[in-house]
């Protein structure tokens, strides 16, 4: 017998049963999201956060606020570049270090920083080799280490929670938002969700449709730590300070 | 890590006289306790919620094997490795021998309680690979050669003046008088670790069955570092926290951060499915999963102790707990303390070496009443006490063998039948008049003498609290 097989024969016998089961014994409970098949639900999901979007923006606005972010609420693409520009003059920053969401396309001068003397660089690696990525990623990482300013584009935004959620792929790094002292987060219209349980809904379907990926993160407010006397701190290890720019 | 749950009574009387830990575990009360009353009454459906937790991890338990098995396949499908481990030293054995083949001389870890009850930091310094502990609270608790205090709070009975002055010995930074000064100077030195590790080590809060994911919860970040930077991640978990698809996180993350800390929900959620994938622009290249039974399967054995499995380990019954608030986290003397550390403890480490820890409670009932998936501490706690009365029928079994189980399930069939029970009452008490000593029955006769050699008898139970009198005179 091997170590898996004894362990799980272990259990069963702790369990009072012998063979291997085809499916549980109990009915699986039902959680606590709406009821229905689930490609019922993805869909009234989807309805719900495009009918309510103007609603859960301006809930996600309030929400945000108390779980740590600073909010600003623009109408454009072009007004969320001139407030990354604000951001990075107010912290004197030299250099920023971007995802290639396409919203931070849309949104960041790479001139008119370069001619504040901000260095931009955007996180991707060329996908040629994997020799060749491995070098280029310890580079980008030494310069994501070394940035001011991280800006990120996110796949949803939770109104119950004040959560940004994003989701790594193809130009979408872990790390832009977490390496640097200072994220920017761009939150577009449509991209609000009411709660957790719409996040997970859609993520269960995405892993039906085989497009979990392999990490996502929900973001709260800035890296906190009260491990001292109770005292809460910022930025111990992740930034200490979040921004969250909600177009439209 | 070692047990020292044989010296509640000693390590409680330390406590008790220590100012600094009385302010501190004060702290918890006003801090934590209330952050999670007023969490939980912002959350409209908090009973539904509850109710529901509640029946999904029984259901899981119930099922735990067939949920296992999905999950296996599951992190396999993803490119993931898992591992089943049936005690710590295997587990310890399977995580030193990944730094072994890949040659890493430093692991970077985010806070596991489950590495605590492995004791794989010692595992690890054995093989000469520096186990580095980089929640804030962890790290300082390493640095000081020290164990944690609180399971979400780990340094929590140090004072600033204590970090300061660790920081200036250990590290040679200058004395700091804040603490925003002290976080920066952790920061500063944990990035060139987070830069240079070649594995990480995680803890996980939640494994999803569906889709093989290890869901882990932070404030820090550390865990984004530790399951990102690498280019080895592995994930040690005990076998009780697998739930079965992706929609139950909602119901779970809301449980256990609003019980825990109060917060809406913690800084950071992270979800694993395996390593990354190739269009991916970062993350590990191998990614392995460690699935840890350590005597889990004895609490899942016994119908009156199966309950603790449902534990989300979010240290509300610490909190709430009368005596916890005195005594603190150190005097239970394991990695679980408080409450539900007091159920666990005892089946994890044997009845016998923590007697003390299911007398540790007055009953209140405030431990129940806080728990988020409604664990009746309470009830478990007393039929502890019965079983203690009735001698010990959970020997230490920490690296037990297949054989000495079966060896032991026989010894408890035996004395499951009432007239074993009357025969070995009578044993006990004959023996009892003319063996005990000071209280304490230091050896016993003829064929139950190999169960004193290294162990006290529990003479007939007491109650806590005329114990406790006795304790305070002393």
């Amino acid at each position: 017998m091997n170590d898996r097989d004894d362990f799980l024969a272990n259990i069963r016998g702790a369990l009072g049963r012998r063979p291997p089961l085809d499916a549980p014994v109990s009915a699986v409970p039902h959680s606590h999201g709406p009821p229905g098949e689930l490609n019922e639900r993805v869909a009234r999901v989807r309805e719900l956060i495009s009918r309510d979007a103007d609603n859960l923006m301006s809930v996600l606005a309030r929400v945000a606020v108390t779980s740590g972010w600073n909010v600003e609420r623009v109408d454009s693409a072009e007004a969320a570049g001139d407030y990354i520009m604000d951001v990075a003059r107010d912290i004197e920053a030299r250099s920023l270090a971007y995802s290639l969401h396409q919203v931070v396309r849309d949104a960041l001068r790479p001139d008119a920083l370069s001619e504040a003397g901000i260095e931009s660089v955007p996180i991707a690696l060329g996908h040629e080799s994997e020799a060749q990525d491995a070098k280029e990623l310890a580079e980008l990482k030494r310069v994501m280490e070394r940035s001011d300013i991280g800006v990120t584009g996110v796949d949803y935004a939770i109104s119950e929670t004040g959560t940004c959620v994003i989701i790594p792929r193809a130009g979408v790094s872990r790390l832009v938002s977490l390496l640097p002292p200072v994220h920017i987060a761009l939150v577009e219209k449509g991209q609000v969700l009411p709660s957790l349980d719409e996040l997970f809904t859609l993520r269960r379907d995405d892993f039906v449709n085989g497009n979990l990926g392999s990490y996502m993160n929900l973001i709260t407010g800035p890296s906190r730590s009260a491990d001292i006397e109770y005292k809460l701190i910022t930025g111990v290890h992740g930034p200490g300070e979040v921004h969250m720019v909600l177009i439209g | 890590m070692e047990t020292r749950t044989r010296q509640f009574r000693q390590n409680s009387v330390a406590a008790l006289s220590d100012e600094n830990v009385q302010k501190n575990l004060a702290g918890l009360y006003s801090g934590f306790h209330s952050a999670r009353l007023t969490a939980s009454a912002a959350t409209s459906d908090w009973q539904e919620l509850s109710d529901t937790g509640r029946r999904i991890k029984a259901h899981v338990i119930e099922n735990l094997d067939y949920y296992l098995e999905m999950l296996a396949r599951n992190v396999e499908r993803a490119g993931g490795k898992v591992f089943f481990a049936r005690d710590a030293e295997s587990a310890s054995d399977y995580v030193a021998g990944v730094a072994a083949r890949h040659n890493v001389d430093m692991v970077i870890k985010s806070k596991s309680m489950l590495s605590e009850e492995m004791g794989l930091n010692e595992r690890l310094e054995q093989d000469g690979i520096e186990p580095v502990e980089t929640d804030l609270g962890e790290y300082i608790v390493q640095l000081a050669g020290d164990t944690p205090f609180h399971i979400i709070a780990p340094a929590i009975h140090k004072s600033r003046e204590d970090v300061s002055q660790l920081f200036t010995e250990t590290l040679g930074s200058p004395y700091y008088e804040d603490i925003e000064d002290l976080g920066r100077e952790a920061r500063v030195q944990l990035r060139q670790k987070f830069m240079a590790a070649g594995m990480g080590v995680s803890g996980a809060n939640f494994l999803v069955a569906e889709t093989g994911t290890v869901t882990l919860v932070t404030n820090e970040g550390n865990g984004r570092m530790c399951t990102s930077m690498p280019k080895v991640h592995v994930a040690i978990s005990g076998m009780e926290k697998v739930i079965p698809s992706m929609e139950d996180l909602s119901v779970f993350l809301r449980l256990l951060i609003r019980s825990a800390t109060g917060q809406m929900l913690s800084s950071y959620v992270t979800t694993v499915t395996g390593p990354r994938k190739d269009y991916e622009e970062d993350g590990p290249e191998e990614f392995h999963l460690v699935i840890v039974d350590n005597g889990r399967s004895r609490l899942l054995a016994d119908p009156d102790l199966r309950e603790a499995l449902l534990c989300l380990r979010c240290g509300a019954c610490l909190n709430a707990c009368p005596v916890y608030r005195k005594v603190g986290g150190h005097a239970y003397g394991w990695v679980y303390p408080g409450p539900i550390g007091a159920v666990v403890s005892p089946m994890l480490t044997g009845l016998s070496d923590a007697k003390d820890l299911p007398y540790a409670s007055t009953l209140c009932g405030a431990c129940k009443e806080a728990c988020p998936v409604q664990i009746d501490i309470p009830r478990m706690l007393l039929y502890l006490r019965k079983e203690l009365t009735q001698g010990d029928n959970y020997p230490d079994q920490r690296a037990a063998s297949p054989a000495e189980a079966v060896a032991m399930k026989g010894w408890r069939a035996s004395v499951s039948s009432d007239k074993a029970i009357r025969a070995a009452n009578l044993f006990a008490r004959l023996g009892q008049s003319v063996v005990s000593n000071e209280g304490k029955i230091s050896s016993l006769p003829g064929p139950l003498s190999g169960w004193t050699e290294h162990r006290d008898f529990p003479p007939a139970a007491r109650p806590f609290r005329s114990r406790w009198r006795e304790l305070s005179d002393e």
